[in-house]
């Protein structure tokens, strides 16, 4: 068989050999191909969309108590504790080292810790049945899916008498978990705005009526920061542009929101961090940054050695007198795994951890302070666990009942899918 | 007709044909398995449905109710959609960080190749020592490196000029990031292939009358193409893929690369997992297009320097 010299072939091989003119001509192709593959590829979908699932979501007006499955049953009362060790997994540095330590003297056995980097990658790893923990450390704004999913097991009170005996009453049979059937609560806190004062001038934010709009103040371009977290920058542009319960913010106002804080890229050059307000604030990278109070409280022990800590701020826009946006609050939980190894020690070391004096241990590293009764306000300040300058960010119990506070919960899945997308778009730029 | 004799040592030939291949059959096996099957795994999630409770993917692994949605979303976005804006941002920064890393480790290998005397073995040594300490705090030392009034804006007080805040998003931080990062990776192949120059082709350009300039353009340039070729590869594929450096010299919106949008899509946002997923294998086929053109350059170089 005879090769024309033109075609490139190469008869000792018998094998085409492509030239870099070749190589470029095909990649051209490849790309006036590609836009039409979308179309192409939709057509080939077929299955039909599965239906949701329902959650029992609450609110603070809606008190919901989480479904029992038979096949989940919480454990007998009065049964011997388990060998060890206990495994806890939990968010990194989310604990004291000192409180486990007394825990695991108290309870007798070694307590280990795994951590997970977002509870995304947590309910992933507990959904896939492939890891077994005791305890595990959930946000209440994923209580609902954790039960609908049965990766938790139900709770037997009779473990925990200190649930009843310190806790806030309201935290002691919250809204999300009435009876705390799946759950106990851990620590809680305000998500409101961090700054500092020779950066910023303070009056731009205590007495506004909307202090989220800081956020948009060009004075402030290049040092404004915040969460990269969807649930808390979406909610604050919402509540920056007027409203008052994100979770019922229709697509267009979530939309509105996206679009609020696009044009925080070009306006403010805004950068999303998740270290932004306890560890940029004080290295001074940052002047302001939305902020957790529990960060905010232990952002003091971030500051190098030669700098003045007292020039910190905190300030919850729901409590600012006069406001007119609201604020979101929030609390953390501890709840037993489906399948955990040592259900009674878990039981045992949630106990622990709600004793009020292990709450405060716990508190004194932490920086999230706990709904124990005891551990108040006047407390903290007069203890010293928290300076004047940031009292703001000591939750209290009427928090959660203010008109102006948003009592943070699980989106439902639609709402939480449309949050995502508008989030994908902040993140691009727009 | 074969003796016994030749037959044996036909046999012989045979079976040593295969010792050598056989070596290699675990390690070929083993890196298929790597390869193989974590590749069918995004696959399978991008072309998944969407869990109704956990909102997540979950990876559909039989081909027949494969949905390929996620696929049509990212083709969409890349071509009219904010994607394309971020693949075309990306293609530069690694253009250029690969261009910069060329620039600077050109030189470098060349002068440790064939300059540096009997100091050789401590410049390797040194080009090396960043290989020691792990990429990402490397990037943490810069952050503290370029913080305000920290060590890099106090050598621009002493020359009285206003440093730019460093870490307030700007794209060519983000570069120079980059090129630190992954520069040893362009000066090892670079080096070999320098290293490897024959001195008395090199001399035989003199003899001829060439000039050093001449010699470099004509000689030594076209002789180390491979080495080019090869070491700008091999830092491009993880550039295409990083979103450590924007994340902690940046982190604004400005900078977002596709490795950050992949991380956005797959750790954040967990309901978009699906169209993370995709977007990995639509970045892993451009890179393997990239891939494809130098080995049929290495191919066909190869060929030529055997004939």
């Amino acid at each position: 068989m005879a090769y024309h010299p033109r075609e490139n072939w190469d008869p000792r091989l018998r094998k085409r050999v492509y030239t870099r003119r070749d190589f470029l001509q095909r990649a051209a192709l490849l790309g006036v191909a590609l836009p039409a593959l979308p179309s192409l590829l939709a057509a080939c979908a077929e299955r039909d969309a599965e239906t949701g699932t329902e959650l029992a979501i609450g609110s603070p007006s809606n008190p919901v108590q989480q479904p029992l499955f038979e096949d989940n049953p919480a454990i007998e009362s009065g049964l011997p504790d388990e060998e060890g060790p206990l495994q806890l997994y939990n968010w990194a540095d989310y604990i004291n080292q000192d409180a486990v330590v007394a825990a695991s003297a108290a309870l007798g056995v070694e307590i280990e810790i795994t951590t997970f980097f977002n509870e995304e990658e947590a309910i992933q790893k507990l959904s896939s049945g492939e890891v077994q923990f005791d305890v595990w450390f959930p946000t209440s704004q994923v209580v609902p899916k954790s039960v609908a999913g049965q990766l938790l097991q139900p709770l037997n009170l009779e473990y925990i008498p200190n649930l009843e005996q310190y806790v806030w009453p309201s935290l002691a049979n919250p809204y999300y978990d009435q009876g705390s059937r799946y759950t106990v609560p851990y620590v809680l806190y305000s998500t409101g705005i961090a700054w500092r004062i020779d950066q910023v001038d303070s009056a731009d934010i205590e007495g506004q009526p909307n202090a989220y709009e800081v956020f948009w103040n060009e004075k402030y371009a290049g040092i404004t920061g915040l969460y990269d977290s969807y649930t808390d920058a979406v909610a604050m542009a919402l509540f920056r542009n007027g409203i008052a319960d994100p979770s019922v913010a229709t697509e267009a106002e979530v939309t509105a929101a996206a679009d609020s804080l696009i044009e925080l890229v070009d306006l403010m050059n805004i950068r999303y961090t998740i270290d932004g307000a306890y560890v940029q604030i004080p290295e001074g990278r940052m002047g302001l940054h939305q902020a957790w109070s529990g960060d905010i409280i232990n952002s003091q022990y971030y500051f190098p050695e030669d700098e003045d800590p007292t020039v910190i701020r905190y300030a919850w826009p729901a409590r600012i007198e006069g406001t007119t946006v609201n604020g979101a609050i929030s609390s953390d939980t501890m709840a037993i795994p489906f399948g955990a190894q040592r259900p009674v020690l878990a039981h045992k070391f949630l106990d622990f951890m709600l004793d009020e004096a292990n709450a405060l241990l716990n508190f004194e590293w932490l920086g999230y302070q706990p709904p124990q009764v005891g551990i108040n306000a006047d407390l903290l300040i007069t203890d010293g666990w928290v300076p004047d300058f940031l009292e703001p960010g000591i939750v209290r119990e009427e928090d959660f009942e203010l008109d102006t506070a948003w009592v943070q919960g699980q989106l439902d899945l639609a709402t939480e899918t449309l949050w995502a997308d508008q989030w994908n778009r902040v993140k691009s730029g727009g | 007709m074969p003796t016994n004799l030749q037959a044996g040592e036909s046999d012989a030939v045979g079976q040593r044909r295969w010792v050598w291949p056989a070596f290699a059959l675990p390690g070929v096996v083993w890196l298929m398995l790597l390869f193989l099957v974590p590749f069918y795994a995004i696959f399978a999630v991008a072309m998944g449905r969407t869990d109704p409770i956990f909102n997540r993917p979950v990876p559909e692994w039989n081909p027949i109710y494969w949905d390929p949605s996620s696929f049509s979303r990212v083709f969409r976005d890349l071509f009219g959609g904010q994607l394309g804006t971020i693949a075309v941002r990306t293609i530069i920064y690694v253009a250029v960080a690969s261009l910069l890393c060329l620039l600077i480790g050109y030189p470098v290998a060349y002068f440790v190749s064939r300059r540096s005397g009997r100091w050789r073995g401590l410049w390797l040594l040194l080009i090396l020592a960043p290989f020691w300490i792990n990429y990402l705090m490397r990037m943490m030392a810069w952050i503290n490196l370029l913080s305000p009034d920290a060590q890099v804006d106090q050598v621009f007080f002493l020359f009285g000029l206003d440093p730019p805040s460093w870490l307030a998003g700007h794209p060519f931080v983000v570069i120079l990031g980059l090129v630190y990062g992954y520069i040893p990776f362009l000066i090892l192949p670079l080096f070999g292939a320098l290293d490897r120059i024959d001195e008395r082709t090199l001399e035989a350009a003199k003899d001829l009358g060439a000039s050093p300039v001449r010699t470099f353009w004509r000689v030594t340039l076209p002789l180390s193409k491979q080495g080019i070729l090869a070491g700008v590869v091999i830092i491009m594929l993880p550039m295409f893929g990083d979103y450590y450096t924007p994340n902690l010299l940046s982190g604004s919106p400005r900078t977002v690369m596709m490795g950050n949008t992949i991380d956005q899509f797959i750790n954040q946002t967990n309901s978009q997992g699906g169209t993370g997923a995709a977007l990995t294998i639509i970045l892993m086929m451009f890179v393997a297009v990239l891939m494809a053109y130098y080995l049929v350059t290495i191919n066909r170089a190869t060929k030529e320097a055997r004939e």
